[in-house]
């Protein structure tokens, strides 16, 4: 076993540096989609699957060039985006002042956390029936339901990110005769920066998911509702457009995140 | 030796909520310290020396008897009393220039003042060229007069300090401890060092609080009465080194006579440098 683990240790290693120390890490990340493109053009090729349930790379390259100079696409996108960006917004926004509040006030904590921890138990889409009956099946829900996904988490790392600030740092503020304000400011906030930055990606995450998934359901625009749409009238190749615009936006925000993160947390640069 | 005394620790005693009882930490202590005065606190761990000076700064205030500052009982922490940990406690968010002027947030001072303020206490302890620089990029030695910067920052007129040496490697320590007594030779301020060096509390103090263990008293003072510069290796230093060192052995001895192994110990990390490595 020990000889088989080791031979497969040298593997592992030695390849990493001939292969990819060549190529950069933008083009290691190319190698599996290039590798999916190329599965799925060989098995419509062949006719693995029928053309209605795998259509050709070829033929939906064209559709979504059509797609995107019809606007259809960018409108789809933008519906979405609105709603992710306001619900996030609103979700995040409590989502923050309630994990400060827990964090800060054992009393707060005592009051709302059972409660809160017994709502993020239920999934997400869970309150869709309840909602549906409550503020009908508009814009308000999804907002809502977005808000929703990214109210659990962002309050959940606060919360975390306040409590496990160094009681040594605290008392420094103290021999500082730091205000109350101040500890907040100068010392607990900064100290709890990287898990609210971690509640704010889940909560960005969540809130993509949820978007979609109640979009499934009740919408009449968006990128959710291009999905079921596309289904529905058995156009496979909008359903794999609008799963790619989904990817896109999607990664393009967790980018945008982290490069907002190192800018605000420069001075871990260089820490190994 | 006539001075006023300027910190004044009278019957002071702190017990502990612990489980199943209250442990005493310091049992009716006493302690004069005069204005511009340099007293190092020694003691095996567990004598209270750091819970006497958490008492002194302010920093914790539940004990019995009084602590005065300057005629003032203390009641929490003041800027008058600065403070240096172990661990140099720097914000790792914060450049060392920006965690040093911290210790000047509530000084009330003009940002023209505050700025020459840190710019001096950064040359104070040789750190101009890292003004700019984040904790992370400091070694420990750095780290630490960083640490010592933000305490003295705001012209205390007493500074204390909680085994501000304990991490630190042999000549980083040496080093750091020439620079200490310049600032204070060049500050005039009064100063209480916690250590569990002996070297080091003989080197720098006017005065060796020597603190027995379980409860927590002071068990002798000595004074070292020699001329500053002092010479590390010279023969009357070691004289009061010893004394010091023999001091503090029967407090442990006389509290761990049914554990020698463990005496033996404790007062082996007490004495770094044995005699005979001068001989």
């Amino acid at each position: 076993m020990a000889v088989i683990s080791e031979f497969f240790g040298h593997a592992r290693l030695r390849p990493r540096k001939r292969l990819l120390g060549r190529l950069g890490t933008g083009a290691t990340a190319l190698v599996l989609p290039v590798a999916i493109l190329t599965l799925w053009w060989v098995a419509s090729d062949r006719g693995w699957l029928p053309q209605q349930i795998l259509p050709a790379p070829a033929y939906v390259y064209e559709m979504a060039r059509d797609m995107i100079a019809s606007g259809e696409i960018l409108y789809h996108t933008g519906v979405s985006l609105r709603r992710v960006i306001i619900g996030f917004a609103i979700g995040a926004a409590l989502g923050l002042s309630l994990g400060i509040a827990m964090g800060l006030s054992e009393v707060v904590e005592d009051y709302a956390k059972p409660l809160f921890l017994a709502f993020a138990q239920i999934p997400t889409l869970g309150w869709i029936p309840l909602l549906m009956l409550l503020v009908g099946i508009d814009e308000t829900l999804k907002i809502i339901i977005i808000a929703k996904g990214a109210f659990v988490p962002m309050a959940m790392n606060t919360f975390t990110g306040i409590r496990n600030v160094s009681p040594r740092y605290i008392e420094v503020g103290h021999a500082l005769r730091f205000s109350r304000w101040q500890q907040l400011r100068l010392i607990i906030l900064p100290a709890a920066i990287p898990s609210i930055f971690t509640g704010i990606r889940y909560g960005l995450t969540h809130s993509w998911t949820s978007l979609v998934g109640v979009e499934l359901l009740a919408s009449s625009e968006g990128l959710g509702y291009l999905l079921v749409w596309g289904r529905q009238m058995f156009w496979l190749d909008t359903v794999i457009i609008a799963m790619i615009a989904i990817g896109i936006v999607g990664f393009v925000m967790d980018k945008g995140l982290n490069s907002t993160e190192h800018l605000i947390q420069r001075w871990k640069k260089g820490e190994a | 030796m006539t001075k006023v005394p300027h910190i004044q620790i009278e019957n002071v005693t702190r017990k502990f909520q612990v489980s199943g009882g209250s442990l005493v930490a310091l049992d009716n202590v006493t302690l004069d310290i005069a204005e511009g005065e340099f007293v190092t606190i020694v003691g095996a761990s567990g004598c209270g020396k750091s819970t006497l000076l958490r008492l002194g700064a302010g920093l914790d205030t539940n004990h019995e008897g009084s602590v005065i500052h300057a005629g003032v009982p203390v009641d929490g922490p003041s800027l008058d009393r600065g403070m240096v940990f172990q661990e140099p406690r720097l914000f790792p968010w914060l450049t060392v220039e920006r965690n040093i002027a911290l210790g000047l947030e509530n000084s009330g001072l003009p940002k023209s003042e505050k700025k020459q303020l840190v710019a001096q206490h950064l040359e104070l302890v040789g750190l101009t060229a890292f003004a700019k620089a984040y904790p992370h990029q400091l070694s420990g030695g750095m780290a630490q007069r960083a640490g010592i910067a933000r305490g003295l920052v705001n012209r205390p007129d007493v500074l204390f300090l909680d085994e501000p040496f304990g991490a630190l490697d042999a000549i980083t320590k040496t080093r750091l401890q020439d620079e200490l007594q310049e600032i204070w030779a060049k500050e005039r301020i009064t100063m209480v060092l916690v250590t569990h060096d002996v070297d080091e509390a003989v080197y720098l103090g006017d005065r060796v609080v020597i603190m027995s263990p379980r409860p927590g008293r002071i068990r002798e003072i000595v004074e070292v009465n020699l001329p500053r510069p002092r010479v590390r290796t010279a023969a009357t230093l070691l004289q009061v080194r010893n004394r010091v060192l023999n001091s503090l052995n029967e407090t442990t001895g006389a509290i761990d006579r049914e554990r020698p192994a463990a005496v033996f110990e404790e007062s082996a990390t007490v004495s770094k440098q044995p005699i005979t490595a001068f001989a």
